[in-house]
């Protein structure tokens, strides 16, 4: 019988302990966190597993290429959005970058929006006088890039008294800069049908 | 006390319930535009306070406030008025997003009045408070915090467009349910012409403003986010096609930023004032237990703010400077109404079927003057709901171009002169126009009266 009641208390230590370990909850009400990988059915237009779902066919796609040789430095451009939705073709870039950089598989320089970030940094640490020479970074340094990546985004949306359907397409190329050349190119198509 | 008693209270409860019911919004907002169209911002924004002494204001008195105090040129004041009605117009779409069946279920049942129901604002109206809120900010240069308003303009325009897909569904299964066949071109008596002009029927909806969508393509390109500027002049072109200004901005859209010493320039003119609501009453035939009786009905009508539009042409630097106009409130008004006016039918007929049937129950089972009690109430609040949002600019007009950074001047109609200084790569200036009176929020734009020699060149 006291072993019973021993393991009984053993037990309810650890059940005790597993609890006392958990974050304490302020507030409740309708809030909870979800899955950022749940598939997203709210509405049909541009969503986040749409978002994702393209970033990680494209970063796949680009990392087994081949092409990638010795983590070459790519510029990234914007991608053209040719639809008529709102959708930040920014942050689907930055996330084929963000998986391409953990995969290490290439290095990226400095895009359209963070090169005057980069230029005004650089100017005042070698114009303002306020720096220790030694640890200035100097001019005339930056790595010039191999490759640019570039894509764009478009839709066909056709409509009826029940259905809604709207096709996406995505398509991204990786250009030689020295000659050219499309290196590699991808596609991923989108289907998202609607029934009122 | 019967329950047919009980009932009869509990109606008369309902048809009084707020003093809604015999307020007149459109007499509060005359006196308030008259003062606007005197020049004097502050006694129409004290006369709004009077007219909303109470604790519990509702949004329409933060959209009026909003208006008032942006036309006045006291942003913060302007910005934190909206700050309250954008907040209550997110309630608004949070609760039927928690629970959209609860919300369309409730259309076609609602048994008090619409004047008495809480204002919720018509859908432009929400699409236009966002926007004029960008407005605010970009009269101070602010980018940014423009785009945070701007991204919620057309977020909420698509939360809007879903919900008024599945409710304009759901109305028509109601009314068909209830035997309800009237259509306003049934009216007879009611001005149609008014909602079947040209540039109503042009709209693709009420809500979706070509202005709101050019506007957000501007604020995305000067933050060189050219992937949302593109759908913002797209979905402008798609609501206003044929424009060559909104087509050249997509054009544009790849070409080089201006140059050191240049600034892309959006000069944006408001003028007049949003159209009111009427209430006309309509005999209109209602399915009974004894058949069809013809009851005397209210149905609002739009009336043009009549004089308050922009008259005449503008100048910048002494050359003629042709203005698009992107916005039209008195047609998105119309077509609001147009689009509203099979649900107002079905609420209205809905309203005046449960009245005849309780008239009539407390004729015959209570008392004739009880049935004649309800009738009498009836008819005195029974009216269209005349809330609307008077103060917003009934006309937008823009013009773009490039122009060097220094001192211009733009003359407007009146021969009023606005001194603008253009000192960043891309900038809006904002100017409203209402009757004679000229204002303008932004601290870069200062209005000098009109002499003899700038109202000679304006005409």
């Amino acid at each position: 019988m006291s072993i019973r009641i021993l393991a009984l208390l053993t037990a309810a230590a650890m059940l005790t302990g597993c609890a006392s370990t958990a974050s304490p909850v302020l507030g409740g009400g309708n809030i909870s966190y979800g899955d950022t990988k749940a598939i997203e059915l709210v509405t049909n237009e541009f969503g986040s597993t749409d978002l994702q779902s393209i970033a990680e066919s494209m970063a796949r796609s680009l990392a087994q290429s081949g092409v990638l040789q010795a983590r070459p430095v790519i510029q990234v451009y914007d991608v053209k959005n040719k639809t008529s939705e709102y959708i930040d073709t920014r942050e689907i870039t930055t996330s084929i970058k963000t998986q391409l950089m953990k995969s290490g598989t290439a290095r990226f320089a400095s895009d359209n929006t963070d090169m005057q970030s980069q230029v005004d940094q650089l100017k005042l640490q070698n114009q303002s006088g306020l720096y220790k020479d030694a640890t200035v970074s100097q001019m005339g340094n930056m790595v010039a890039a191999k490759y640019r990546l570039e894509g764009s985004i478009s839709s066909i949306v056709k409509r009826s008294s029940d259905y809604k359907d709207v096709f996406y397409k995505f398509s991204l190329q990786l250009v030689d800069v020295e000659t050219g050349l499309a290196e590699w190119m991808d596609e991923k198509e989108i289907r998202k049908t609607t029934e009122r | 006390m019967t329950r047919l008693s009980c009932s009869a209270v509990a109606l008369l409860g309902l048809l009084l319930s707020g003093c809604e019911t015999f307020r007149s919004y459109e007499t509060e907002l005359t006196a308030v535009n008259q003062h606007i169209q005197a020049g004097d911002v502050d006694a129409a924004l004290v006369l709004l306070e009077k007219n909303n002494s109470g604790d519990d204001k509702d949004l329409l008195y933060y959209l009026e406030k909003g208006e008032l105090l942006r036309t006045k040129g006291d942003l913060d004041a302007s910005q934190a008025a909206w700050a309250v009605a954008d907040r209550t117009v997110t309630q608004w779409e949070d609760t039927i997003k928690a629970d959209p069946e609860k919300y369309l279920a409730e259309f076609g049942s609602l048994l008090v009045n619409d004047k008495v129901r809480r204002y919720e604002g018509y859908d432009y109206e929400k699409v236009m408070l966002t926007t004029q809120m960008a407005l605010n900010h970009l009269a101070r240069g602010h980018f940014e915090q423009a785009r945070t308003d701007i991204k919620k303009t057309h977020e909420r325009e698509a939360f809007i467009s879903e919900l008024r897909d599945r409710e304009y569904l759901k109305r028509e299964e109601e009314a068909e349910a209830k035997g309800i066949t009237a259509q306003y071109t049934d009216l007879q008596g009611y001005p149609v012409q008014t909602l079947e002009a040209p540039e109503v029927l042009s709209l693709k909806n009420s809500y979706q403003s070509a202005f709101s969508h050019y506007l957000a393509g501007f604020i995305y390109e000067a933050l060189g986010e050219k992937g949302l500027a593109a759908p913002g002049y797209r979905k402008a072109i798609e609501l206003h096609p044929n424009e060559p200004l909104l087509e050249q901005a997509l054009v544009q859209l790849d070409a080089p930023a201006p140059g050191s010493g240049q600034s892309d320039v959006l000069i944006v003119l408001q003028a007049g004032l949003a159209p009111a609501r009427d209430s006309v009453r309509i005999p209109l035939p209602i399915p009974t237990t004894t058949g069809l009786i013809i009851t005397p009905l209210s149905f609002p009508v739009i009336k043009s703010e009549l004089g308050s539009g922009l008259q005449g042409g503008v100048l910048l630097d002494g050359e003629a400077l042709p203005l698009v106009q992107l916005n039209n409130t008195d047609a998105m008004s119309r077509r609001a109404l147009r689009d509203d006016m099979p649900g107002i039918i079905l609420r209205t007929s809905v309203r005046a079927i449960s009245r005849s049937v309780l008239q009539k129950q407390l004729n015959d089972n209570v008392s004739p003057l009880a049935g004649l009690a309800v009738g009498v109430f009836s008819a005195v609040t029974e009216g269209a709901d005349e809330r609307t949002w008077r103060t917003l600019p009934d006309q937008t007009l823009v013009a773009r171009l490039r122009l060097p950074h220094g001192e211009h001047l733009i003359t407007l109609p009146n021969g009023q002169q606005a001194q603008v200084k253009v000192d960043q790569a891309f900038q809006v200036v904002a100017l409203r126009m209402i009757g004679s009176q000229a204002f303008a929020a932004s601290p870069a734009v200062q209005i000098t009266p009109s002499t003899p020699t700038s109202l000679a060149q304006a005409l």
